[in-house]
């Protein structure tokens, strides 16, 4: 009984959410703002600037420090959960009283840039160089096409405040019982590092199946393996693109191998990311593919016993990349300032704010910023910084269309439990990416 | 009894003129509300079920071309026969495990009969996602049931029963049926209440032993309470949406989908408000037969 009513309530909401926003079926784009002129010279009037974004940190320790450099400006926050986001922003940002700054998320600038409410930044990017400030590659998931579709092409509209990335964390007391005396620097070494372990009872993976971590495993091999330029075009909707590559093929076949070996449990399609987390912490396993977002959590329980490096590819001297994603900003077609937001988004780039971003457990926007650092933080930055210099960041798989991230988790969950191929599993994605880019 | 007048009232008084009106007056707070938030965004949900809708950019009709997608992608009709077997674990076991414990808790007074009957109806006052959580610790690798099952010696067959291609939606519905068996032995104890003693008394002086008593007294005076409970747990099931969402999300390889969890996913994940009304709609005229049936069924012929 209490869980009808509670499900009834959940549709019901829903549906009432969804007739609020059949109010503003329009797109009114507001030409106010248009008459100001792109100009890095900025106001000396005490203004305030509104910004409504998801993840703390980083941002409120960035606003702080740009805040510190312009005392003039100041910059007011709405703090909104990410199950709310979407709908949240996407009604706020067709009102009259739009913020001037939100935090970039795909799901919702799908709709929000074709309706024209999101600031084109190519002026900006001009007038402050951004090309040269902003790593390239970071630059490339904000670039977008009129309609939203396909990325990496087209007008920026954002950049980037501070980076995830993935990459693998290891165990060094484990590896050593191994006899593994240094983290593998390709495919096939890290291979044999993972029998080494199984024969000696070490459990190699802990993988969180049911969540991210099983597709984000598949990601860090994939991004490894396949090459680089099929892999964007394909995540950023390319014309005719395909995941049915070598490469992601391989990654695919690995994890079938793995399983098979036991280097994964079969049941890590009902192991969740906390679940894993909490294993890996307890030294359950030697390898736990995740993001930087963890590494707080490692070096809390694991101290010096963690390590951290980017997943290897065929050669010590293949160029590194791997998966991340931003924490990104963009500026509201009405902001009436827009010139003082750009400045907000051009801070972001700087050495001051590099060190606030890893400060506050992110990789910075500037990878040649002295970063004052220890333990496992280096690492992972040195680890991040050797990617930049590689093939640099993509994106997350499931940024390739809002339906793939289902199909991701359902479908490496479908090699865990031997139940696909890998070739059904890559099969099952591109026909995702075909009835959404076809 | 005295034979004092007792004041008649209602009949024949000045009020019954007035009352209609004042009766809606009081309704109308209640009623304003249900029709804002159930009966019109009901309407409206049947209304976005034609068009496809982004949630934010104009929406364009589409005739029935999202309940033809109902019908015809696997996903989509795969979770309708998911919630089809749920009704086995939320509602057929729970109805007879609830008779079952009826039998053996009504009538007389044991010591600890309110402890037993607190322990069988807490799964209804626990939140179903804390439930739900603890139950896929439970059901985990290392998890309770496997280290159970390797204490009397059935270390063969554990395994991530969550996580399991082909039993992970009879795990759940397991964690469903521990949910249910509470409810339904309550509405049967309180019901069993109201049936007349003397008919267990002649029945026994019959000769009538106590499953013979049960089968024929008890069911027949608690056909009323099982409609309910039927029908309870069957929208349970149907409609079922926070157990899942946190015991597998759907997995795995989306072997334990159900309506409301892709309803779900398509509205808030996916911007796809059209498909995502379909289901929903879908979904209600499906109870709405299927509590039908279940009432037709259990119809007292008279």
């Amino acid at each position: 009984m209490k869980q009808r009513n509670r499900t009834t309530t959940s549709i019901v909401a829903g549906s009432a959410t969804a007739l609020l926003l059949a109010g503003c079926f329009s797109g009114n784009v507001s030409d106010e703002a248009a008459d100001i002129q792109v100009s890095r010279d900025l106001t000396d009037e005490d203004i305030t600037l509104t910004l409504t974004y998801i993840d703390e940190p980083p941002t409120e320790a960035l606003i702080e420090g740009f805040e510190e450099e312009h005392p003039n400006i100041s910059i007011d926050t709405t703090q909104i959960p990410f199950t709310d986001y979407i709908k949240s922003i996407q009604r706020s940002m067709d009102s009259s009283s739009a913020p001037d700054i939100v935090q970039f998320n795909p799901g919702a600038m799908r709709s929000l840039i074709p309706a024209g409410l999101v600031r084109d930044l190519t002026p900006y990017q001009e007038e402050y160089g951004w090309d040269d400030t902003f790593p390239p590659s970071m630059l490339e998931a904000f670039r977008t096409s009129e309609d939203a579709k396909q990325f990496n092409t087209g007008n920026l509209y954002a950049t980037p405040g501070a980076l995830s990335v993935l990459g693998v964390f290891y165990n060094k007391d484990l590896l050593d019982e191994a006899g593994i005396s240094s983290p593998p620097e390709t495919i096939d070494a890290f291979e044999e590092a993972l029998s080494d372990l199984d024969a000696h009872d070490i459990q190699p993976f802990i993988v969180g199946g049911l969540e991210i971590g099983g597709f984000q495993l598949w990601n860090a091999l994939a991004d490894s393996l396949s090459d680089v330029e099929e892999y964007k075009d394909w995540v950023y909707g390319a014309d005719d693109a395909s995941i049915e590559t070598e490469g992601a093929l391989q990654a695919a076949t690995y994890i079938e191998s793995w399983v098979e070996e036991g280097y994964i449990s079969q049941g890590a399609s009902s192991v969740s990311d906390s679940d894993a987390l909490a294993a890996f912490s307890d030294g359950e396993a030697a390898f736990f593919v995740t993001g930087n977002w963890n590494a707080h959590a490692l070096s809390q329980s694991l101290g010096d016993s963690v390590g951290f490096f980017p997943m290897p590819g065929e050669s010590p001297d293949s160029p590194h990349v791997a998966s991340g994603s931003s924490v990104a900003f963009s500026i509201s077609a009405s902001s009436d300032h827009p010139n003082e937001a750009a400045a907000f988004l051009d801070y972001l780039a700087t050495p001051e704010a590099a060190q606030i971003q890893v400060d506050v457990g992110f990789m910075p926007v500037d990878t040649e910023a002295d970063i004052d650092a220890d333990g496992l933080t280096t690492e992972v930055v040195d680890g991040f910084a050797l990617i930049n210099e590689g093939a640099g960041i993509v994106p997350f798989a499931d940024y390739a269309t809002p339906g793939m991230f289902d199909e991701l988790v359902s479908g490496v969950q479908g090699i865990i439990t031997e139940t696909a191929t890998p070739e059904d599993f890559l099969d099952q994605l591109q026909s995702e990416w075909d009835s959404y880019h076809g | 009894m005295a034979s004092t007048p007792v004041p008649v009232r209602g009949r024949g008084s000045k009020r019954p003129f007035r009352a209609p009106t004042k009766a809606l007056l009081y309704i109308l707070p209640a009623a304003v509300v249900y029709g804002f938030f159930a009966v019109w965004s009901g309407l409206t949900t049947v209304y976005l079920s034609f068009f496809e809708w982004d949630g934010l950019q104009t929406p364009g009709f589409v005739g029935l071309a999202n309940y033809l997608n109902v019908f015809s992608d696997p996903k989509l009709y795969g979770s309708i026969v998911h919630a089809l077997v749920l009704i086995i674990f939320f509602s057929m076991i729970p109805v007879m495990l609830g008779l079952i414990l009826t039998a053996l808790l009504m009538g007389r007074v044991r010591k600890g009969m309110t402890f037993f009957r607190t322990v069988f109806f807490l799964p209804q006052v626990l939140p179903l996602v804390a439930v739900g959580i603890t139950w896929r610790w439970m059901f985990a690798e290392n998890g309770l049931v496997n280290q159970f099952l390797n204490g009397i010696g059935l270390g063969a067959i554990t395994r991530a029963w969550l996580g399991d291609h082909s039993l992970a939606l009879i795990a759940l519905g397991i964690i469903g049926t521990w949910c249910m068996t509470g409810l339904c032995m309550v509405l049967f104890l309180s019901g069993a209440q109201k049936i007349d003693p003397a008919l267990y008394e002649a029945a026994t002086i019959d000769g009538a032993g106590a499953v013979r008593r049960f089968f024929s007294i008890t069911i027949p005076g608690l056909r009323g309470e099982v409609t309910v409970a039927t029908v309870i747990t069957t929208i349970a099931a149907l409609a079922s949406f926070d157990l899942v969402y946190v015991t597998t999300d759907g997995g795995p390889a989306n072997q334990t989908t159900v309506p409301g969890l892709l309803v779900y996913r398509l509205a808030f994940n996916q911007n796809d408000i059209g498909n995502a009304s379909a289901i929903a709609v879908v979904l209600t005229i499906l109870v709405i037969i299927i509590v039908s049936l279940i009432r037709a069924l259990f119809k007292e012929e008279t």
